[in-house]
């Protein structure tokens, strides 16, 4: 059985999926979180629950708005469950009266109801299910409240099909439903009545498919005479808005029927609001909460965390390693793989566990409290002098994570052009991959200031991707249209099990390339610096990674850095930007950090290293990011621009840098 | 207009077709629209977004959208 989860955006479908499948998967605390549909299993294995993005109606306006409309059309599900959120109920119905048209069996899962209940909106779930003729469950989805009854009515209760026609549009529109009807009757496997208001409203994937099945020169003419009938009798400003506004009326009388309205005291989120999106405190704010998640991340909580895995891994498990290779006698070469090459290359990588966990716990606490939301707000100013708006920083925050789901996060943005502009951009955001390298240079050159360095590099990110998105808008991505109104969800305590699971879901890929990626990788590596033209176990100096990184070397002097190896390691970093620590720790032979970071000041001058460290944050993004830009933009041109442009800026910068400060005099 | 109304005011929004299609499309979305009773809860400094609550929603909008919206003042 195939049951799809739909509701409006942040009603808490994600929430309600994780606990009917028992999966883990992304939740937050904004509009658009899901931007493509999940499948999952139910826990009790009835069935496969589809989860989909969060839609307002099924007329889309964005991308992944399109996705449910083309589900509905294009895939076949056994049945619906609709979420609402019971303190919004009256625009949560809008999509509930759409659903039940669609005339596939349904079931509603009444969510929010403590939301509710604060807010002095009482709502009587049986009343609903009798007006609405589908059963209606009240649920707490993020607690798991309600869930077990809400899977016993999916599995048990056969759902008849809906209630016909909930909402009557008036003889005039009825009348050309009927017309529109009759020339698809026989033709579709879907709700006739569904596609008819459907094409009225203007839904633009709804028009394409029953053009495909039908005249569409017909289906034009019934819906241009009913528009102007419209305006003529009633002086309707459009056919959608007449639907729309006899959607209105029914959910009205239905709200009137079922809910009850108490006083209630001023939610605190007013209360919290009044501060963080203040007008003079909104932008220090978000700036001081930043400074204290880099502060802990690298100087209070984060680097004693990593100095002690580190402290772990190159004293007991390297000792470990050592005693069972010489144990079971292990020839030189596979000695040499294991401590130089494994050992080296990924553990050189885990030693920043702890510090990615920190920053994506607290990139899981923005998203669950409701504060993303306000950022894009307090952003949107500084966004729209740039041709962008505050919607495009979310996929940018994420974007320190991981690149990839900041650049698929992009989609809940609606303009085209808005969106392309913020895949392209969103690489700069230097992501979790890219903290080892700066830990480990800030730790070398910078000791004394170390959370103001890696901060300075996220800044530099941002500035230059502002400055680009200001040079692109201005030049190649031209355009006038732009939107930006965003729904701001009430704040909520985040839960510490939910908090946990969205960092652990976000870390543990990071984990699992350390142990694929990089772990193959670092074979590779090793077994390149340890051959060479004359053989195996040659000098370092004399192997195959040495010729490759002489050869592409001289390009990287101008910059500062010259030496064979630094180039070698900006080559794997295109695989992997944590990969340049595997292969640092690889080629200076060093099986810990602590002596890499010294032998680190014979090959960079601190100058040299900032250089380096502004290259790695700039230059081409790594290869799932650009499968990524490549499966969003649907475009090679734009894709091999994304590379292009972000190795140029990344060299010119560094350039600009490494000269400027020694002209300076600064080394 | 919008443009006049400051935070903590409310008002009636009688006209909004002068905003752009999509952004009138979303706020219909959102169920604001015409007839709906708004409030300011807060205005971004330099020109920026507005906060206006709905119906017990927050959403905001670009100042230059909200003072194409007509509304009256209750």
């Amino acid at each position: 059985m195939e049951i799809a989860l739909i509701g409006n955006p942040n009603t808490g479908k994600t929430s309600l999926f994780n606990n009917l499948t028992g999966s883990y998967e992304y939740v937050g605390n904004w509009s658009g979180v899901t931007v493509e549909k999940k499948v999952g299993v139910f826990k009790n294995n009835i069935g496969h629950l589809i989860d989909l993005p969060g839609v307002y109606t099924l007329n889309p306006l964005s991308k992944d708005e399109g996705v449910v409309t083309s589900f509905f059309l294009n895939e076949s599900v056994d049945r619906l469950l609709n979420i609402l959120d019971a303190s919004q109920l009256e625009r949560n119905l809008h999509l509930t009266l759409q659903l039940l048209e669609f005339e596939k069996p349904a079931l509603i899962g009444l969510n929010m109801i403590d939301v509710a209940n604060k807010r002095g909106i009482h709502i009587d779930a049986s009343k609903l299910s009798g007006v609405l003729g589908v059963p209606v469950v009240p649920v707490v989805a993020r607690s798991g409240k309600g869930c077990d009854k809400l899977v016993d009515v999916i599995a048990t209760k056969s759902i008849q099909p809906t209630k016909k026609n909930l909402v009557y549009y008036g003889k005039d529109v009825e009348e050309a439903i009927t017309a529109l009807i009759a020339e698809i009757i026989g033709k579709t496997d879907h709700s006739a009545r569904f596609l008819a208001i459907q094409y009225f409203e203007g839904n633009e994937y709804v028009q394409e498919y029953v053009n495909s099945i039908a005249d569409s020169e017909k289906l034009k003419t019934i819906s241009a005479n009913l528009e102007i009938k419209l305006q003529e009798i009633y002086n309707s400003k459009s056919l959608a808005n007449f639907i729309y506004l006899k959607r209105k009326e029914v959910i009205e009388s239905i709200v009137a029927d079922v809910a009850r309205k108490s006083n209630s005291d001023i939610p605190l989120s007013e209360k919290i609001d009044s501060i963080v999106t203040n007008r003079i405190l909104g932008m220090p704010i978000f700036l001081l909460l930043m400074y204290f998640m880099f502060m802990l991340t690298f100087d209070w909580l984060g680097t004693p965390l990593s100095d002690a895995l580190d402290a772990l891994l190159t004293g007991p498990v390297t000792v470990g390693f050592e005693k069972v290779l010489t144990a079971i006698n292990a020839s030189e070469f596979i000695h040499a793989l294991i401590i130089n090459g494994l050992v080296a290359g990924v553990g050189g990588v885990l030693v920043f566990v702890p510090q990615i966990f920190i920053l994506f716990f607290f990139i899981s606490l923005l998203e669950d409290s409701g504060y993303m939301a306000r950022v894009a707000l307090v952003m949107d100013r500084i966004m729209e002098s740039v041709g962008l708006n505050g919607k495009a920083f979310i996929p940018m925050m994420i974007g320190f994570g991981c690149n990839v789901p900041g650049i698929m996060a992009a989609r809940t943005i609606e303009t085209s052009r808005e969106r392309l502009l913020t895949i392209l951009l969103t690489p700069l955001m230097s992501c979790s991959a890219r903290l080892p390298v700066y830990a480990l240079f800030v730790g070398a050159f910078f000791a004394g200031n170390k959370a103001f360095v890696v901060l300075s590099l996220y800044v530099l990110g941002i500035v230059v991707a502002l400055i680009l998105a200001k040079i692109f808008s201005s030049t190649i991505l031209k355009s006038e249209t732009s939107l930006f109104v965003i729904e701001l969800p009430p704040y909520r305590l985040p839960q510490f099990q939910s908090l946990w699971r969205s960092t652990w879901d976000k870390g543990k890929g990071f984990v699992r390339k350390a142990g694929t990626f990089i772990f193959a990788g670092s074979v590779f590596i090793w077994l390149l610096s340890y051959a060479g033209p004359n053989g195996l176990n040659v000098d370092m100096d004399h192997s195959y990674l040495a010729a490759i990184g002489n050869a592409i070397a001289p390009i990287f002097a101008p910059i500062g850095f010259s030496t064979w190896q630094a180039s070698a390691s900006l080559i794997t970093g295109f695989l992997a930007k944590e990969a340049i620590i595997s292969t640092m720790n690889i080629i200076y032979f060093v099986p810990n950090d602590a002596s890499l970071q010294g032998l680190l000041a014979d090959y960079y001058t601190p100058l040299a290293a900032y250089s380096f460290m502004v290259f790695i944050l700039l230059y081409i993004p790594c290869l799932a990011t650009v499968a990524t830009i490549y499966k969003e933009t649907a475009s090679k041109k734009w894709t091999a621009f994304s590379m292009i442009y972000a190795f140029a800026i990344a060299y010119v910068l560094s350039l600009i840098i490494y000269q400027g400060g020694r002209l300076f005099g600064l080394v | 207009m919008f443009g006049s109304l400051k935070a903590g005011d409310k008002g009636k929004i009688i006209d909004i077709s002068h905003v752009g299609h999509l952004v009138q499309r979303r706020l219909l979305d959102l169920g604001i629209t015409e007839g709906s009773e708004v409030c300011v809860k807060c205005v971004m400094p330099f020109g920026g977004p507005i906060m206006i609550e709905s119906c017990g929603q927050c959403v905001g909008i670009r100042r230059k959208e909200a003072v194409q919206i007509e509304v009256e003042r209750i």
